[in-house]
């Protein structure tokens, strides 16, 4: 991945290049149509990100982050460009892609375990083995005492939680989330971060996350890409060359806190941007 | 599930409405506001003791919910079943629009006499009759349901590998069953509204309560016709229970 980062200080980092591409995008664009109105989201995004790295996404609202997420994922088709994962075109969506969406979409007829399974199921896991892995990504998340309870008996931080067991329990070798925390209070929020944290780095799995949440991206990333507002292109990508794993108070360290200051400083640079022909920004 | 309270609080409610109906019906037949007289709930209580005591009465009941229970059955088939295929895939969606727009206006007993000359006075013409009427209701409530699934439960579906026909009965069907449960509710009471219609046209087996009442009113006998309106509301009744019963164990997971 190129590197637009604008810190100076070396920072060892503890990672081996290079690396096979994981996800490869270039040239991404999205047109929408609405009532024969063309609404630009994305206009221009290349990226290439290897094996095993993190990166987080951050832009304005509304500049094209979920629909970025989307056609990674597969689930809605672009306008042009190519986005190949794994050397291969991304087409249908696929469970080598697993997606956690910005609101649950845990199934609500189907008790937390079984939500769990759901994907397994699908993909015709032996029975044992879907046991064994809804066992275990539960226990991981720290909710198997809820498996026999309805997604609607849960909180919303809950919810994630099982949303993230869902996803991991069957092994992507690209996740997708947008925006998963987005809805937790700061206390499970930082919870979940080193969760992740501590799951990403066992699994090694090739992550794009999207967040608005500057701390965040800066915490769990190797690379931090920042958009502009819609129709968005790469402003900067900041490499994020703090020392893993990274312990909770390292927000507190003066590089962590250059680094968000630095998007902080790019991200009020976009909102204070005049809209050309007064378009504005509506999510 | 209904907790116990709930359940006897229904009874209760039922059977006080029940007794309210009963007493100003009785008051009624004793005036005479109306030009023939009113029979009174106690001579109409009588008559259906008797259909019972008598069992004249069961081979027209018998014959009655076999005509509508096939009808039921092939809109739930039906009308679900293309329900589902067309709200999910587009193009079925799309050629259906039309259809339903235009064939769901028509009151279907306007089609009897078709019927009537394709397969004569039998059960297949009743059959029809039942199903014509009550598929609409049950096929667009069903498509109403399907069109209205959140997409992103689609997309998790998809994304978690699943068939198009996994998709189909593990999301699409229990995402829309409570529309779908909708639809059938309206559809059964249509079933016995049509039956009863249906019944009218004479009977190749002189047998139903459709007939019973058609005879009944042959004679000017009010009595008797009360008696057999009394017998299939209750029957009515019974069976919107039993789906209500249904739904609550099938949509376990909306009151729970
Ligand atoms: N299906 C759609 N049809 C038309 N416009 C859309 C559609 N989805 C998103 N958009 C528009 O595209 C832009 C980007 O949306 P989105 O990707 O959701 O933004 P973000 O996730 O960054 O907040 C917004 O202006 C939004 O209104
Ligand atoms: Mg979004």
């Amino acid at each position: 991945m190129s590197c637009g980062s604008v810190m100076t200080r070396v920072v060892p980092v503890n990672k081996v290049e290079p690396k096979e591409s994981a996800i490869k995008i270039s040239n991404l664009r999205k047109v929408f149509e609405r009532k024969g109105e063309e609404i630009e989201a994305i206009k221009g995004i290349d990226l290439d990100i290897k094996e095993g790295e993190f990166v987080s996404v951050v832009g304005p609202s509304g500049c094209g982050k979920s629909t970025f997420l989307h056609i990674v994922g597969g689930f809605i088709e672009r306008t042009s460009g190519v986005v190949s994962v794994q050397g291969e075109e991304v087409g249908k969506p696929a469970p080598d892609r697993g997606m956690m969406f910005q609101e649950s979409t845990l199934f609500p007829w189907r008790k937390v375990y079984d939500n769990v399974a759901w994907g397994l199921e699908a993909q015709k896991f032996p029975k044992a083995d879907i046991k064994e892995r809804v066992e275990y990504f539960l226990k991981l998340v720290g909710l198997w005492e809820f498996k026999d309870n309805l997604p609607s008996e849960l909180s919303g931080g809950m919810k994630q939680r099982v949303s993230l067991a869902r996803v991991l329990a069957f092994d992507p070798k690209v996740l997708l989330m947008d925006e998963p925390f987005g809805a937790l209070d700061s206390q499970t929020r930082e919870t979940m971060q080193v969760e992740l944290q501590r799951i990403w780095s066992e699994s090694k799995k090739s992550v794009i996350f999207v967040t608005h949440d500057i701390e965040e991206a800066v915490y769990l990333s190797d690379y931090v890409v920042v958009l502009t507002k819609r129709p968005s292109v790469v402003k900067e990508i900041l490499k994020i060359e703090l020392p893993r794993p990274r312990e909770v108070s390292i927000r507190k360290s003066y590089d962590f806190i250059d680094y968000r200051n630095h998007i902080w400083d790019l991200l009020h640079e976009e909102e204070n941007v005049k809209s050309i022909g007064g378009q504005s920004n509506a999510e | 599930m209904l907790s116990s309270f709930k359940k006897s609080r229904f009874i209760v409610i039922s059977l006080v409405e029940l007794l309210l109906f009963l007493s100003l019906w009785q008051l009624l037949s004793m005036t005479d506001w109306f030009p023939t007289y009113v029979s009174s709930p106690a001579v109409v209580l009588g008559i259906i003791s008797e259909f019972f005591m008598t069992g004249e009465v069961f081979p027209h009941i018998g014959i009655s919910l076999y005509r509508s229970i096939v009808g039921f059955l092939l809109v739930v088939l039906f009308g679900t079943g293309l329900g589902i295929l067309a709200g999910f895939f587009q193009p079925i969606g799309r050629f259906f629009d039309p259809v339903v727009s235009f064939f769901n206006p028509i009151p279907k007993i306007a089609l009897l006499p078709v019927f009537l000359v394709w397969f004569g006075v039998t059960d297949m013409t009743r059959i029809l009759i039942i199903f014509t009427s009550a598929f609409f209701p049950c096929f667009i409530a069903t498509l109403d349901g399907v069109r209205g699934i959140n997409k992103l439960y689609l997309w998790s579906a998809e994304n978690m590998g699943a068939s198009k026909f996994k998709m189909l009965y593990r999301v699409v069907l229990p995402a829309a069953l409570p529309k779908i449960f909708d639809g059938w509710r309206v559809a059964l009471a249509l079933t016995f509204v049509m039956m009863f219609s249906s019944e009218m046209i004479g009977s190749s087996t002189g047998k139903g309560l459709g007939f019973m009442i058609l005879n009944a009113d042959a004679y000017g006998r009010t009595d008797i016709v009360l008696a057999a309106v009394i017998v299939i509301a209750a029957l009515g009744f019974l069976f919107d229970r039993l789906l209500i019963g249904l739904r609550g164990r099938v949509l376990w997971w909306q009151n729970r």
